[in-house]
């Protein structure tokens, strides 16, 4: 299995089977994978933020819900996480496709993309980087234990290392 | 005119054990007021804008119950964009239900963009809902709410009120609010 389909695959296995977005070329791969699945409900958001009180709504009702997004989303959903997703204390995994490291040709993402990190450390939101494939597994597994077990947003973050970066000269 | 606190009484007479989100602000004054008891009552206690979003997620999860979203002018024009993802999704079990006032109350009454050119009504039809109206009376209320809940959605009814207060205040902590609302829907927050 390649990434794509190994991020599927362990959502499955930890029954979550919702999955809201705001698409970008690297979510776009695991969408098109999950989508042929009826197993998921996927849901497109038109800002980021809504997909913090969509996951909400889903817990209360037994259901179990990620948000996934580019790195410029997290910016959308700061105060959403801060008042309510950690006060009311509503586990889940975020994925952030990171913009702004290696191969970036955008000046206009270098900013988010170098500041996802010290945003989600200001909150206090545990986060883990994927970069190689053979490590997909392990991690996943793990920040999902991690995440229910303390009953909080846990935030995955996609490197170019292991997605690629946009081909744009 | 309508006084939402009497408008928030009526709509929980008319409930068995739907769940109700309160929008931070005076929305969950009110309920917390009308039905401090029930257990599935969601009252925020912040997050402006994300009733609406809440409501979604918690109708497509569980379709088996009519989700009522109780909104305000304010909060709902910071997420705007919530309509036309509620919109696109159309649970029919999603009942939205703005309380317009025109103000940004619990700061001191500025006035809302409802209040000059903003129609919540058009835009909810814009945004791709079918089952819109706008009511003043409580009369009209009242025949508005006996549609919505015996006929499927989903609903956006904006309700103009005025802006009495109410006594009311639910528990501050998020957590033990959660867990109520959680047990009133019958969900174990363990998972593991």
């Amino acid at each position: 299995m390649d990434w794509p389909e190994k991020i599927v695959s362990v959502l499955k296995a930890n029954d979550i089977c919702s999955i809201s977005f705001v698409p970008d070329a690297v979510i776009g791969k695991i969408l098109t994978i999950a989508e042929k699945d009826p197993y998921f409900h996927v849901t497109t958001l038109a800002r980021e933020e809504e997909g913090i009180g969509i996951i909400t709504g889903e817990y209360c009702g037994g259901r179990y819900g990620v948000l996934m997004m580019q790195s410029a989303g997290l910016g959308n959903c700061v105060n959403a996480l801060a008042s309510l997703a950690i006060p009311y204390q509503i586990p889940f995994l975020m994925f952030i496709s990171q913009r702004g490291e290696l191969g970036e040709f955008n000046a206009c993402h270098m900013v988010m993309g170098k500041a996802i990190r010290g945003i989600l450390d200001a909150m206090g939101i545990q986060h883990y980087t994927l970069d190689r494939e053979e490590s997909v597994d392990l991690i996943l597994n793990g920040a999902i234990k991690t995440a229910y077990s303390s009953d909080q947003p846990v935030a995955i973050i996609l490197s170019t290392a292991l997605v690629g970066w946009k081909d744009e000269k | 005119m309508i006084n939402r606190l009497e408008a928030t009484r009526y709509l929980v007479q008319q409930l068995t054990d739907e769940p109700v989100i309160a929008s931070c602000g005076n929305p969950k004054f009110d309920l917390y007021t009308a039905a401090g008891e029930r257990e599935a009552n969601f009252y925020m206690w912040n997050s402006m804008g994300m009733a609406s979003s809440i409501g979604l997620g918690l109708a497509m999860a569980r379709p088996d119950k009519k989700v009522i979203v109780l909104d305000g002018d304010g909060a709902i024009l910071m997420n705007l964009n919530s309509l036309t993802t509620a919109a696109s999704k159309s649970p029919s079990n999603l009942v939205h239900i703005i309380w317009d006032n025109g103000q940004y109350q619990i700061t001191g009454g500025q006035p809302t963009h409802t209040s000059g050119k903003a129609d919540l009504e058009s835009i909810a039809r814009g945004a791709g809902f079918h089952k819109v109206s706008t009511v003043d009376t409580m009369a009209a209320f009242k025949e508005a709410l006996s549609q919505i809940l015996s006929e499927p959605g989903p609903w956006f009814l904006v309700a103009k009120t005025d802006s009495a207060g109410a006594p009311g205040r639910p528990p501050k902590s998020p957590v033990h609010i959660k867990n109520q609302f959680m047990k009133g829907l019958s969900v174990k927050g363990e998972r593991q």
